[in-house]
């Protein structure tokens, strides 16, 4: 294996590679958390509500552990957050999809599908060359199966009887969007060669079908081809995203721009 | 236990499930326990977009926490006002959807910029601390219990608003204002968060008179104001000359002159019946309506299976 890398150390390719799988961690986690906010409140029982909040803050919380180690490559959260234009964001398409109003059946298997991948990715992280990588990875992985086995446990219930419909529904729907989940990156090579990530992005590809297809397969649902999918245009990891996504940006930003610009405040803890 | 043993024995924590209390008392004591634990459900409605609107990653998960801590006060008091055994939990939330539950008049005006978020997040979450504080001597003992835990958390809702409060007010000279122009609209609102005076309260003696609450209305009212005056002028706030608000030397004091409040519009809110009340418990009930097919589906997996539905995490 190649030493363990710090900021320091890296030159300005192996920057650009560790800069790229960072963006697509972070982005995807703080996405995926902005839209599940949407059910806080909504969600169909009290414990349901606490426990989507729950995962919605952890989202956030893994968020910031990335886009922190963006800020120790000398970004800001200003730049990473706040300021970057919506065509620089390289999370999946996935997670920037809206509900429709009661579609818990989408929030379920959007999840399971996200949390799946999330899995495999970060499994594939654990032994990366990358030390300040490395320090963070374990903790967001313990958060990320109890996540996984959330999202499982009510996609088992909600494949029997009648709100199995909605549950194709919802699969028809995102399937398309989870496969972006595996464009490959254009660092892929360095990003590999030097260890960031200890698998490829193909490989990966193929442990999630592996994964998600027989189990979803197991619960009756008619998985799509992976293969004859008619692939949505914006693929999210290319900056290319849906027309969802401009105005979800513009929403969360919308404080910030009203308050023109303030230094994003700090709760208990120091910038780095 | 008849009600004049129950005045008697009137005092914190003096009474628990397992006492035979009569009717009078398991009435009132759910009346205000419901009333608490919706007005949770419907701070945390009024509150949930800015989750998404906060201008810092610190303070969204911050709000995030605060929205599901809400839902989780709600949780304990609906279980405190069933231990009473006069309405279930799904009765009371049936109630709130209806239309029916009762619940705090700040929460039903709508909240439309993040300059009035310190309005709830600082001074109305202050004025509910400043009530729990007092609750925490209730009688019904499953209501001071929830209290204990309801009051740490919303120790830190409130150190946020404070510091959102703190940043706006240090902030352009327009947002600055924005501000004051967001306290000015809401301050009548806050003060009559603790109600009308005691002589035009409906429930307050006899709720005293059990030891349910353990603080008039006047008596809290007046004590935020001691401690919240301050704080608002610290932060540059300026104090809207209506309702005028007297200090009282001799009593070291302050009083609010109670006719210049608006206690149509208060009483009005209290029925459910202003325009924000429709608003407001229309579109959850709505939201609500539109997953009613999965707590079905929940009813059938727990009639087939006996097992529990999927569990909140810690």
């Amino acid at each position: 294996m190649t030493d363990a890398l710090n900021p320091e150390d890296l030159d300005a390719e192996q920057r650009a590679a560790l800069e790229e799988l960072l963006f697509r961690l972070a982005d995807d986690e703080y996405v995926h958390g902005e839209r599940l906010i949407e059910w806080q409140i909504y969600a169909p029982t009290l414990e349901s509500d606490l426990a989507l909040a729950n995962v919605a803050q952890d989202e956030f919380g893994h968020a910031r552990l990335w886009y922190d180690l963006l800020e120790e490559l000398g970004h800001t959260e200003a730049e990473l957050i706040w300021e970057r234009p919506a065509g620089e964001f390289r999370h999946a398409t996935l997670v920037e999809l809206p509900f429709a109003e009661g579609d818990w059946a989408d929030v379920v298997l959007r999840s399971y599908l996200y949390d799946a991948a999330e899995r495999l990715r970060l499994d594939a992280l654990v032994d990366t060359s990358y030390a300040p990588l490395a320090d963070r990875v374990g903790k967001v992985l313990s958060e990320e199966r109890y996540h996984l086995e959330n999202a499982q446990s009510w996609l088992d219930r909600l494949a029997e009887g009648d709100s199995r419909d909605r549950v194709q529904d919802a699969l028809d729907r995102l399937f398309p969007h989870a496969l972006s989940l595996f464009a490959e990156p254009e660092h892929e090579e360095a990003i590999v060669d030097n260890g960031f990530r200890t698998m490829s992005t193909a490989d990966l590809r193929i442990e999630w079908l592996e994964t998600v297809i027989p189990y979803l397969d197991s619960l009756g649902l008619d998985v799509p081809e992976p293969d004859e999918v008619e692939r949505p245009s914006a693929r999210g990891r290319d900056g290319t995203h849906t027309d969802h996504w401009d105005e979800l940006a513009a929403e969360f930003r919308r404080t910030y721009e009203e308050l023109e610009a303030p230094e994003p405040a700090r709760i208990g803890r120091e910038r780095v | 236990m008849d009600l004049e043993t129950v005045k008697e024995r009137a005092g914190p924590r003096q009474f628990a499930p397992k006492d035979d209390m009569p009717e009078e008392y398991r009435k009132a004591a759910t009346r205000m326990i419901q009333f608490h634990a919706n007005s949770e459900v419907m701070g945390g409605y009024l509150e949930k977009p800015f989750i998404r609107q906060a201008p810092s990653i610190d303070r969204k998960l911050a709000f995030s926490a605060k929205v599901q801590d809400e839902i989780g006060h709600a949780q304990l008091l609906y279980r405190a006002a069933e231990s009473l055994g006069v309405k279930t939990r799904d009765e009371m939330l049936d109630e709130l959807a209806r239309g029916d539950g009762k619940f705090l008049n700040c929460f039903h005006y709508p909240m439309e910029s993040w300059h009035e978020v310190p309005m709830i997040a600082f001074f109305v979450d202050g004025a509910a601390m400043h009530r729990q504080a007092t609750l925490k001597n209730t009688s019904w003992t499953p209501y001071a219990h929830a209290m204990d835990k309801v009051c740490f958390e919303e120790g830190f809702h409130v150190k946020h608003g404070e510091s959102i409060l703190s940043e706006l007010m240090n902030g352009s000279k327009a947002t600055q204002e924005k501000t004051q122009a967001a306290f000015e609209t809401w301050w009548p609102r806050i003060i009559q968060f603790f109600g009308p005076t005691n002589d035009k309260s409906v429930h307050n003696d006899f709720a005293q008179e059990v030891g349910l609450k353990t603080k008039s209305n006047d008596e809290l009212r007046d004590t935020f104001l001691d401690t919240y005056v301050p704080k608002a002028e610290k932060y540059g706030l300026v104090v809207p000359e209506y309702p005028r608000i007297e200090y009282d030397g001799e009593l070291d004091t302050y009083h609010v002159n109670e006719d210049d409040l608006n206690w149509d519009e208060f009483w009005t809110i209290a029925k459910n019946a202003s325009e924000g009340s429709h608003e407001q418990i229309n579109s959850r009930a709505q939201a609500q309506e539109a997953v009613e097919w999965v707590r079905e589906s929940m009813h059938d997996w727990e009639g087939a299976s006996g097992a529990g539905t999927p569990q909140a995490a810690d």
